[in-house]
């Protein structure tokens, strides 16, 4: 273990826990300690949103995170979103529409579409293609999950 | 990536302590978006990053200021400032061209001290901050000063800010009577960095421009400020006429470089475009009041 290695203290996932980091280790690589794959690195470089996590509540691209930086935060993962046992609206929408094919990018997507429709409940297009700008899908399943989006406008709308 | 030492100062003061050393492997860390880029690739290999998130307390608000300009901490997150609703007010060119600035994610970590201080040619805030008349505070082992934002860059990824030198604040002034708008140009992919960045702000009085600020990005080795486009929109009417010989101006001045997103020749005729579209655009947009 190297010298500037530190022991951090975080929740994540609603849960307190600890970890000894390195000091170059991010974000991605923590949470596979915690076997948690969910957020995985595809470009490494803030491109594509497939890294996508919720640090104090702020979407963020866990691979430019580093993940001394998280000591004392809450840390906030797609493996959350069914916790009760049950898939989001979100999720549930993106299955719906078939918003997928390999499914790597998926739940950077899933994470960002929560964020967006905490924000703004009632999303048009343009809203959605702005926000989700920052996430690729290689399958090229656009269309699909801007439907997925305002699908889930629509589910989580109060009656 | 190497092991580094990552440090939290309590204050400013302690910041610029840290940081007032003969080496260039000790560096301030603000959002980090362009650092751990560098550190990934191994362009930058730190022995200590002086993390200054911690200051976000007192170093991030946005103000109006007496006069009716801004005042924006360094420490201010990019989707802060875009979503401010000052900022939206006194200068509505921020936010819109906040849009199409990398992504929700960068804008939500990436700090404007850090932005500013990063010194990449082709990156959107400075030329629309600098056409806007903006400046930064700066503070360090010697003092504190002033730095128009259009005298901050000296070279490619190069600053005039010296050692253990941190931005504290941006500073804007009343844009009342100003219009302004921003333009980029991407060749090969819609969020590649650009190959052409325009900004431009003109102070229209009574059907007349009085006064401009044109600026070239991107397609120069630096942030480029265009005095020959200026002296042609100088007492002009604010026409098509005036437009087309003030971009003619632009393209003969701006010394553009040839680099993988095109070549000189291509940039200056992109550059005739870009201005033409940008006075056109900040026209239609009217001043702000
Ligand atoms: C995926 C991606 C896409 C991007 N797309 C765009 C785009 O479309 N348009 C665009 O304009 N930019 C773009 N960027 C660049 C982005 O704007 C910068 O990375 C960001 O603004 C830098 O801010 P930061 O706080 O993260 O800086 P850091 O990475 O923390 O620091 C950058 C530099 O500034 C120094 N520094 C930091 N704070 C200060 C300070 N207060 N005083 C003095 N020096 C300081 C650091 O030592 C370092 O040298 C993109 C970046 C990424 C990762
Ligand atoms: S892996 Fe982090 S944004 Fe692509
Ligand atoms: S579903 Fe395959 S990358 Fe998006």
């Amino acid at each position: 273990m190297d010298s500037t290695s530190r022991q951090i203290r975080f929740t994540l996932n609603g849960r307190p826990v600890s970890a000894r980091v390195e000091s170059h280790l991010d974000l991605v690589d923590l949470l596979r300690r915690f076997d948690l794959f969910g957020a995985r690195e595809s470009c490494g470089q803030g491109l594509c949103g497939c890294c996508t996590v919720l640090v104090d509540g702020v979407a963020v691209s866990g691979c430019l995170t580093l993940a001394q930086l998280v000591d004392g935060k809450s840390v906030t993962t797609v493996e959350s979103l069914d916790e009760s046992g049950e898939l989001s609206h979100v999720q549930q929408a993106f299955i719906d529409e078939g918003a997928f094919q390999c499914g790597f990018c998926t739940p950077g997507f899933v994470m960002m579409a929560h964020e967006l429709l905490k924000q703004n409940p009632d999303p048009n297009e343009t809203e959605i293609r702005d926000y989700l700008a920052g996430n690729l899908c290689r399958c090229a399943a656009y269309p699909e999950i801007i439907r997925a989006v305002r699908s889930a406008a629509d589910r989580m709308r109060p009656a | 990536m190497r092991g580094f030492e990552l440090v939290h100062p309590a204050s400013l003061d302690e910041a610029i302590k840290l940081l007032d050393v003969d080496d260039p492997t000790v560096r301030p860390f603000s959002g980090g978006t362009a650092l751990m880029l560098m550190m990934k690739t191994g362009v930058f290999q730190p022995s200590i990053l002086v993390h200054l998130g911690g200051l976000e307390a007192e170093h991030a608000a946005v103000a109006v200021t007496p006069e009716g300009g801004l005042r924006i901490g360094a420490l201010a997150t990019l989707t802060s400032v875009e979503h401010s609703a000052e900022v939206v007010r006194v200068a509505p060119v921020i936010p819109r061209a906040m849009k199409r600035l990398a992504n929700v994610r960068v804008r939500n970590v990436a700090r404007i001290g850090g932005n500013l201080a990063h010194g990449d040619p082709h990156m959107d805030l400075p030329p629309v901050l600098s056409s806007l008349g903006g400046a930064v505070t700066v503070r360090g082992p010697g003092g504190t000063r002033s730095i128009p934002i259009e005298g901050l860059f000296s070279g490619y990824y190069e600053t005039v800010l010296t050692r253990g030198e941190l931005i504290t604040d941006v500073t804007l002034p009343s844009q009342r009577g100003w219009a302004s708008a921003y333009l980029k140009c991407t060749t090969r992919s819609a969020d590649d960095w650009p190959t052409l960045g325009v900004a431009v702000s003109l102070k229209v009085t009574d059907g007349a421009i009085a006064e401009s600020r044109v600026m070239v990005s991107a397609a120069t080795e630096k942030l480029t400020r265009l005095p020959s486009a200026e002296a042609v929109l100088k007492g002009a009417n604010a026409g098509e006429d005036a437009v087309a010989r003030a971009a003619d101006a632009a393209a003969a001045e701006a010394e553009t470089i040839d680099d993988a997103r095109g070549s000189a020749e291509y940039k200056t005729e992109l550059l005739r475009v870009y201005v033409k579209r940008a006075l056109g655009e900040a026209i239609r947009n009217g001043a702000v009041q």
